[in-house]
């Protein structure tokens, strides 16, 4: 996503706005969820940070939705749009998650005959924004997506051209739907409503910093666009490779030598995929998963 | 830790000394090679970290940890443990910690520590002989800042400090050598992608005491631009084409425990990784290419 707002924000650029554009990580290093701000506008922007009010919102990973700590939706009213890189229909997408405003869905990356890739998603996204915007130029667009791949090859080029070309061509049904926004002036944020909390005994407000792995309690299985599923009738109870090289400790082995992959925690690398002997574990698409764990 | 010598990957641990939920990316082949050789170390450790990715690893309130976990500055992780190490004798010798509760003080960092910015501490701690296991996880960077070089970066990769169509002009320093010219009491070079080999030279190590290397390749998806499931293809091929010779130094005498034979073309291993992209993109250049294959051979070649 880094990549989709760096392409839109060149594009942007070059239209004449002003334009920032920036990534925003937590801690962890790279696979968890991460935002992309762009912000454009004809005259001076004031505005720092965080887009605390977003006039479009493109959402990569469609298993994002899902789970309320990505907090993709923040901020989101009735006249944010919001665009998702998923094969569901829109509507589909906006009763299930109850979005307050228009959906826009598309299969991002996925145009033949390129391979589905990060960068040929990175680049859809990109061209379903601009086209959203409708206020930049197919050739402005064009230039600023084979400018991001400078120096790869002919190969790579294209694909990020033919995937953002695409995906701009595809949205020409909702060609400049998303307003420009309202005026942000430049006020401090208005104070949080704070509950005040007693100040408790240091022993029981801090966490034990004594007690052991507690990292458990750290629930890296949201980083995952993808899982691992171990079909048990393949599996011949190898010695555990999948586990010893899992890079994460999220594959435990039972008494009987059964592997056990913990959801809670696998990023979803891939790595116990690519590794098994008897090729006994799949990857799934996580949106499917959770689907079908929702109904079975 | 189990007493027996590991024979095959079935005597391999089964249970993971390292608990999931850490901070660090999908695919880390430095993570994976940490918890292999927790895995075989036990629970019975002080971590000594000095700044870098893995700093992440305990990131309050969350640790990873069954043990205690120091962090210091990038040039003075052995320092650290020096005084862990002092500390646990001095519980010992007033008879406030018994033997079988001694802990192994073990210094955990990155390549920019181990061969650069740590280098002076390391060898004073060799030097004074201190008890310690030193475990270096080298992703040939400055990965926690963005991948910057360091003296472990290999000749021609691409880093955020060694961008064009050459790369990194410096040659990777052989820091397996220069432990070695102290020596201490072991040193080994390791990697995640072989885990039996790992397990082995983690067991030999712990049963010694004075100071002991365990160097693990630990490839980098983020840092060596590859998808996360490939860290372990990536960590065979290092060994395959030769690239990352794995040996010890034991007694005074070095010992290859695996010998590429026949090597793999040094360009499989490169053409997997962006960093080396510029070698293959837009056009191939065969000379770095060749230059990048006769260093290995030449290494090999010298092993006899
Ligand atoms: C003296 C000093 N200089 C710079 C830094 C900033 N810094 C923090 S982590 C890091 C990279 C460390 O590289 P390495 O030891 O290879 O570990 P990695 O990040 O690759 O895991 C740097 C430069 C620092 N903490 N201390
Ligand atoms: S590596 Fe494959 S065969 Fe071996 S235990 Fe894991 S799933 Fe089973
Ligand atoms: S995908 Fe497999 S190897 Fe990667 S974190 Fe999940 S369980 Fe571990
Ligand atoms: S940057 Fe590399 S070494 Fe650091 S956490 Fe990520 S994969 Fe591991
Ligand atoms: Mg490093």
């Amino acid at each position: 996503m880094k990549t989709a707002a760096n392409i839109l924000g060149d594009a942007l650029f070059a239209t004449g706005y002003e334009v920032q554009d920036a990534p925003r990580y937590g801690a962890e290093r790279r696979g968890a969820p991460m935002f992309a701000y762009v912000r454009a506008a004809d005259r001076t922007i004031v505005e720092r940070g965080a887009i605390v009010t977003p006039d479009l919102v493109v959402v990569a990973d469609a298993g994002l939705l899902g789970i309320p700590a990505a907090g993709v939706m923040q901020g989101a009213s009735e006249a944010t749009w919001l665009f998702v890189n998923s094969t569901e229909p829109a509507q589909a997408i906006r009763a299930q998650w109850r979005y307050p405003g228009q959906v826009v869905s598309w299969p991002a990356g996925f145009t033949p005959p390129a391979m589905h890739n990060a960068a040929a998603t990175s680049a859809s996204c990109a061209g379903a924004a601009a086209r959203m915007l409708g206020v930049i130029a197919r050739e402005t667009f064009e230039s600023a997506l084979i400018a991001q791949s400078t120096g790869r090859s002919a190969g790579a080029i294209e694909t990020t051209r033919s995937q953002g070309l695409a995906a701009f061509d595809a949205m020409g049904g909702v060609d400049r739907c998303v307003p420009e926004g309202g005026e942000h002036p430049a006020t401090p944020p208005a104070s949080p409503d704070w509950i005040e909390l007693g100040a408790d005994d240091a022993a029981l407000a801090a966490p034990d910093i004594y007690a052991q792995a507690t990292s458990e309690q750290a629930r890296t299985g949201l980083w995952r666009s993808h899982r691992p599923v171990i079909d048990y009738e393949h599996c011949n109870r190898c010695s555990w490779v999948c586990s010893t090289l899992c890079p994460d400790s999220a594959i435990r082995v039972d008494e009987d030598r059964t592997p056990r992959i913990h959801y809670d925690h696998c990023k979803g690398c891939m790595v116990c995929v690519l590794v098994c002997p008897a090729h006994a574990i799949r990857q799934v698409s996580e949106q499917a998963a959770q689907a079908q764990e929702i109904e079975p | 830790m189990s007493e027996q010598p590991y024979k095959s990957l079935k005597d391999l641990p089964r249970s993971h000394a390292l608990s999931p939920g850490t901070a660090m990316c999908a695919g880390c082949g430095g993570l994976e090679a940490l918890h292999e050789a927790l895995d075989v170390l036990g629970r019975k450790t002080v971590v000594v970290n000095a700044a870098g990715c893995m700093t992440l690893l305990a990131n309050y309130p969350y640790t990873p940890f069954h043990g205690s976990w120091l962090y210091t500055s990038m040039a003075s992780a052995p320092a650290g443990a020096q005084g862990v190490r002092d500390a646990l004798d001095i519980l010992r010798d007033r008879g406030r910690l018994a033997d079988t509760d001694d802990l192994t003080a073990v210094v955990l960092t990155g390549d920019g520590s181990a061969y650069g910015m740590g280098l002076s501490a390391t060898s004073a701690a060799i030097e004074r002989g201190l008890d310690f296991i030193y475990l270096c996880y080298d992703n040939e960077g400055y990965g926690n800042t963005g991948q910057q070089s360091s003296a472990a970066t290999p000749h021609a990769a691409k880093t955020s400090t060694s961008a064009g169509t050459q790369g990194y002009a410096g040659e990777k320093k052989d820091l397996f050598a220069v432990w070695a010219a102290h020596k201490p009491s072991y040193v080994a070079t390791v990697i995640g992608a072989d885990p039996l080999d790992l397990a082995r030279k983690v067991q030999r190590a712990a049963a010694l005491k004075g100071p002991r290397l365990i160097l693990a390749l630990a490839p980098c998806p983020t840092g060596w631009d590859f998808d996360p499931g490939d860290t372990v293809e990536i960590g065979r091929l290092a060994v395959k084409t030769g690239i990352w010779p794995l040996k010890e130094y034991a007694d005074g005498r070095i010992v290859h425990t695996r010998v590429p034979n026949p090597r793999v073309p040094v360009e499989e291993y490169l053409t997997r990784q962006g960093r080396f992209r510029h070698l293959f993109e837009p056009e191939r250049n065969d000379a770095l290419i060749a230059a990048i294959q006769a260093r290995v051979d030449r290494y090999w070649d010298d092993v006899g």
